[in-house]
């Protein structure tokens, strides 16, 4: 399978925000893969490249 | 998960990971991840993964969206912000960060405060163990085993069976089932079609009433949600330390190392004391096991005898549960 082929964008729930309004900063994972970290500009670039999603949420604790 | 939309992203938030295959119009293909009582990874595999990423990209070739009517339609927005007592959680922390548990814990908390809270609704998203199924790991459609006198098997499900569907919904993955058995009554029916033999077979499971329920909920983080606990953590003895302190193994033998509650306190206990019986439960348990007895079995206020080891002596205290917090 191409490693391309799919759009990988995650959700992550570990970091700190300073208000509930505010969206979280973004810890970066990534690695091999080059991950999305905002759904909405996922969405984006699925539409533009014709690729389907990969959503992950992950959550350490 | 802050300002995640929860109508379209509905999963279990008590564990740790979970993905979906989706299209750019918020149509998703399949989902993937979930985990039972055994281990956080218990549905996560390389193979499976793969093999679902291969099922995913077959799919968006001919944009074969999952259609049933249990797919959340993207069209409402529900954030974790708008539960009523989320705020009041994220009040109290130094990172306003919503954690998936959080998620469960402020929705459970929410209707605890409206009386409306009951200790059978921690169990969400049953697994396939529920059906008294296992499946295949590499390929989570796949029925693997049938538990003898469980549902499944009572309503003729085989080894060797695929399911394609769950109800009217398509089943690539022990998530895409899960999803699927959230949605199941209690007690309920579920129709599954099989494949078997190349032949498609539709069955009829009969749930009887608590079948959601699982046998060792203790990994759920928002189990404290529905009743009280020990206000304690530890560890348990080693076969060493049972020898010397001649505590059989397979009994309960866990060594107080934090406490945190006060009607722990108030109960006599100290660190390093060791449990030996707590509410006439006397097998070997881990803390979490121990600590979500009460919270499955005792209600706020209630008193239970807790047997305590202290420099080689055997005492009883009693501890009386807080009354129910107010959030």
């Amino acid at each position: 399978m191409s490693r391309t082929a799919l759009l990988a964008a995650t959700m992550l729930a570990t970091t700190a925000v300073p208000s509930m309004a505010q969206k979280p900063p973004v810890q970066k994972i990534d690695g091999l893969v080059n991950w999305v970290y905002d759904y909405e500009q996922g969405r984006k670039l699925a539409r533009r490249t014709g690729k389907p999603m990969f959503v992950v949420f992950r959550c350490e604790r | 998960m802050n300002g995640i939309n929860l109508e379209l992203f509905q999963f279990e938030f008590d564990l740790t990971w979970m993905s979906f295959f989706m299209d750019a119009e918020n149509r998703i293909y399949t989902r993937y991840g979930g985990r039972d009582d055994s281990s956080p990874e218990s549905h996560l595999n390389r193979n499976s993964l793969l093999a679902t990423m291969r099922s995913a990209l077959a799919l968006h070739k001919v944009q074969d969206v999952l259609k049933s009517r249990l797919e959340p339609t993207g069209r409402t927005v529900r954030t974790p912000e708008q539960i009523p007592t989320m705020r009041a959680m994220l009040a109290k922390r130094k990172n306003k960060c919503i954690h998936c548990h959080d998620v469960k814990v402020a929705s459970l908390r929410h209707l605890r405060n409206q009386d409306k809270l009951q200790r059978h609704m921690v169990f969400t998203y049953p697994t396939a163990a529920n059906l008294g199924i296992t499946v295949s790991p590499d390929r989570q459609s796949v029925i693997r085993t049938v538990k003898p006198g469980t549902p499944a098997a009572r309503a003729g499900v085989r080894r060797g069976d695929t399911i394609l569907r769950a109800e009217d919904h398509r089943v690539l993955t022990l998530g895409d089932l899960s999803h699927v058995l959230e949605k199941t009554a209690d007690p309920g029916r579920l129709s599954l079609e099989l494949k078997r033999n190349g032949r498609a077979i539709p069955v009829r499971l009969d749930l009887k009433a608590g079948w959601r329920k699982s046998t060792d909920p203790s990994w759920r983080e928002s189990l404290h949600v529905v009743g009280p606990n020990c206000g304690l953590w530890g560890r348990r003895l080693n076969a060493n330390e049972r020898r010397r302190l001649k505590l059989a193994p397979g009994k309960l033998a866990l060594k107080v190392t934090f406490l945190w509650g006060p009607h722990t306190r108030k109960a006599g206990i100290r660190v390093g004391d060791i449990i030996v019986r707590l509410d006439g439960q006397a097998q070997d348990m881990t803390i979490k096991q121990l600590n979500a007895h009460p919270m499955l079995n005792k209600a706020w206020g209630d008193t239970i005898p807790i047997v305590l080891r202290r420099k080689g002596r055997e005492l009883t205290v009693r501890m009386t549960f807080p009354r129910r917090p107010a959030d």
